[in-house]
């Protein structure tokens, strides 16, 4: 008697923990170049191929919006780099948001802040924001989990990948996909690796790139490393110190920007410094789409700087001519630098990225109905 | 019974000492507290508070980051070099200091801290990740210059003009080790030692730096040893 209650006991106990165990999931091995560092994956939140398969599944899904008609990749589409080409984005409530569509690469490194006012602090956190905005997929949380635990594949996928179905591991999924967009193949890699070399026009705005001017000592430079960082050409990792104002409003139309997240003021107009990798398939450019060209963008940098109080010290600074006039703010670039900054910019785009299988929208393949 | 009383004690006593000797010689961590001061006051942030050192106006410091580097304890018989040892030292907190914590150090063995002011040529002309080093870091300049051991970063206002201040220190010779007493409190207890790092030596020199005519040090030598020049006198135990 005694001997089969402790069977069922542990039947039970053995059911309860198969249940509630994590499942059996394979990391990810990944290359990622040297010199983009270390890089940042939660504990809670493995890397795995399970999450990653789930995640780009869901990605992709418009499933996941309120109308069954937008997903995430409605606004990050592949061949722009994960952006929409649109200035503002435009969501399941068809009213433009206020800001533009941000690329999605290289998620592992770079500011520990998401979104144009950093106001989420992982990925994690960031994925179920857009599902439930009004605005952007306009979708109930508790209802889609119900839409998902009625989907033929869902749950399998789950269940191979988290356990359960719950908008935790939903957010998580979708992080993993995320990690796993790596763009290190452009022309700016394979010259870092030493496999080709840039052309004459390319290296010569490299090199401005990389530069801040100095006139004591005739450097010329566009001073973009003070921001954009030399490899990963994002904006830095450590504190806040990957956000700041590069000048595109005067003190009378500044934006929140971080200080939306932080309420200090010495945050008022500050904005995440966006990677710069994929550039030139990224159009239209800074968080509300202002500039439809990178022409324009390197107008804006060289002559086009408004002047607030929490502008960049370096961008007032920054001037390749003996500085007459404190108070005019110019980079006073010729129009041949500013074309081999352009050039250069070009050598960040990574044709294996926009194109990668990997990442593309699985509901388009055979292969993934297996 | 009267027998017992003194093996008792005697038992006992030795149990203390033995204790007491354990506690003395097991590792201890050591906290290294650097507090920032311009002058004899603790340094403030976002404030119109300093007085041009050379000439007319008042300045304000926005971002100030520094470079430690190479942390070595010296005692008489041996010197304990911390692994990894590059910090980033900055101010931008609520605590208003920053902590390096050196673990398992036999504490009674060292009576001086030599450290770097800066990245150690070797560090500076290769790109390693090591401690705070991070070449898409804010301190990197290009992988063919180095770091950038001392940024700060503001604004001089002097008659109604608004100059920005920018100092970005680096360069292999401006590295420079310097050495501070370790005061050994009983070696009993974990310890924390606290170095005040004054800014306002940078520009109270000899001659001090007018802040307006040198509002930005770069790339330019001279300047940078200018400013530089002052990183023997920058630190001293508080
Ligand atoms: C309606 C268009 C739209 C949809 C749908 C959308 N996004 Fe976005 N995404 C944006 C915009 C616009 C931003 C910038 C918003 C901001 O800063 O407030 C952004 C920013 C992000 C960022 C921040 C990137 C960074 O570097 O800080 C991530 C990550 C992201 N989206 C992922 C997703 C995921 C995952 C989904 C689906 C669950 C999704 N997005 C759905 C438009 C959209
Ligand atoms: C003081 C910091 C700073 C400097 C210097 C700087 N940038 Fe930026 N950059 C930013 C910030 C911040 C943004 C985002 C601004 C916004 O949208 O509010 C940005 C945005 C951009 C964008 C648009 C990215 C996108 O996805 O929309 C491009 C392109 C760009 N920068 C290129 C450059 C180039 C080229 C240089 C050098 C000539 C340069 N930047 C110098 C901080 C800087």
């Amino acid at each position: 008697m005694s001997v089969i209650t402790v069977l069922i006991v542990l039947a039970g106990i053995t059911f309860w923990k198969i249940a509630n165990d994590p499942p059996v999931t394979t990391p990810v091995e990944f290359t990622a170049p040297f010199v983009f560092g270390r890089f940042q994956i939660p504990k809670d939140n493995p890397y795995t191929y399970e999450s990653v398969k789930l995640g780009r599944r869901l990605f992709y899904d418009p499933l996941l919006s309120g109308n069954n008609e937008i997903s995430c990749a409605s606004c990050h589409k592949q061949e722009l780099a994960f952006t929409d080409g649109l200035p503002r984005a435009i969501g399941a409530s068809k009213r433009a948001l206020p800001f533009n569509s941000m690329s999605l690469s290289n998620l592992m490194w770079g500011p520990r802040h998401f979104f144009w006012n950093g106001r989420v602090a992982s990925l994690e956190q960031q994925a179920l924001l857009p599902i439930q905005h009004v605005d952007e997929m306009d979708q109930d949380l508790d209802e889609l989990m119900e839409e998902l635990k009625q989907d033929d594949r869902y749950p399998v996928l789950f269940r191979n990948a988290y356990g359960r179905i719950t908008p935790e591991n939903t957010a998580k999924a979708l992080a993993s996909f995320q990690r796993s967009l790596i763009s290190a193949n452009s022309k700016y890699d394979k010259y870092l690796r030493g496999e080709i070399s840039l052309s004459d026009q390319e290296e010569y705005g490299r090199k401005l790139f990389m530069a801040h001017p100095d006139t004591k000592v005739s450097l010329r430079g566009g001073n973009c490393i003070d921001c954009h960082s030399q490899f990963l050409t994002a904006g830095f990792a450590t504190g806040f110190d990957g956000f700041s104002n590069n000048g595109l409003d005067d003190d009378e139309h500044l934006q929140d920007g971080l200080y939306a997240f932080t309420g200090n003021d010495a945050h008022r107009g500050l904005f995440k410094v966006p990677t710069l990798r994929n550039i030139a398939v990224t159009a239209p450019y800074m968080h509300d789409g202002r500039f439809a060209s990178l022409e324009q963008v390197l107008e804006h940098y060289n002559s086009g700087i408004k002047m607030s109080q929490t502008l960049s010290p370096l961008i007032i600074e920054a001037d390749n001519r003996e500085k007459v006039d404190i108070q005019s703010v110019s980079l006073n670039l010729t129009e041949t630098e500013m074309k081999a900054i352009i050039a250069f910019l070009h050598t960040l785009t990574d044709e294996d990225f926009l194109t990668n299988e990997d990442f593309s929208d699985p509901f388009n393949r055979g292969s993934d109905h297996d | 019974m009267t027998k017992t009383i003194p093996l008792l004690t005697t038992l006992l006593l030795a149990a203390v000492v033995a204790g007491i000797t354990w506690q003395l010689q097991s590792p201890k961590s050591l906290t290294l507290r650097f507090y920032p001061y311009m002058g004899e006051q603790v340094l403030v942030f976002n404030d119109l508070r300093y007085q041009n050192p050379g000439g007319p106006g008042k300045f304000l410091i926005r971002d100030l980051q520094l470079f430690i580097s190479n942390i070595h304890l010296i005692g008489k018989k041996q010197t304990y070099r911390q692994p990894d040892s590059y910090h980033l030292l900055r101010f931008d907190n609520d605590k208003g200091y920053f902590d390096i914590v050196l673990k398992d150090v036999a504490l009674n063995e060292y009576d001086r801290i030599e450290l770097g002011i800066g990245v150690d040529p070797d560090a500076n002309g290769s790109i390693v990740f090591s401690g705070d080093l991070d070449p898409n870091g804010r301190m990197a300049w290009n992988w063919q210059v180095g770091y950038k051991f001392l940024l700060l970063e503001g604004r001089l206002t002097s008659n109604e003009k608004s100059i920005p201040l920018v100092y970005h220190i680096g360069f292999d010779e401006s590295y420079t080790r310097v050495t501070v007493p370790l005061a050994n409190d009983s070696g009993f207890f974990d310890q924390i030692t606290t170095l005040k790092v004054d800014f306002s030596k940078l520009f109270m020199q000899e001659t001090p730096v007018n802040m307006e005519q040198v509002s930005t040090v770069k790339f330019d030598p001279d300047n940078v040893r200018l400013i530089a020049q002052a990183f023997p006198d920058l630190l001293s135990i508080n």
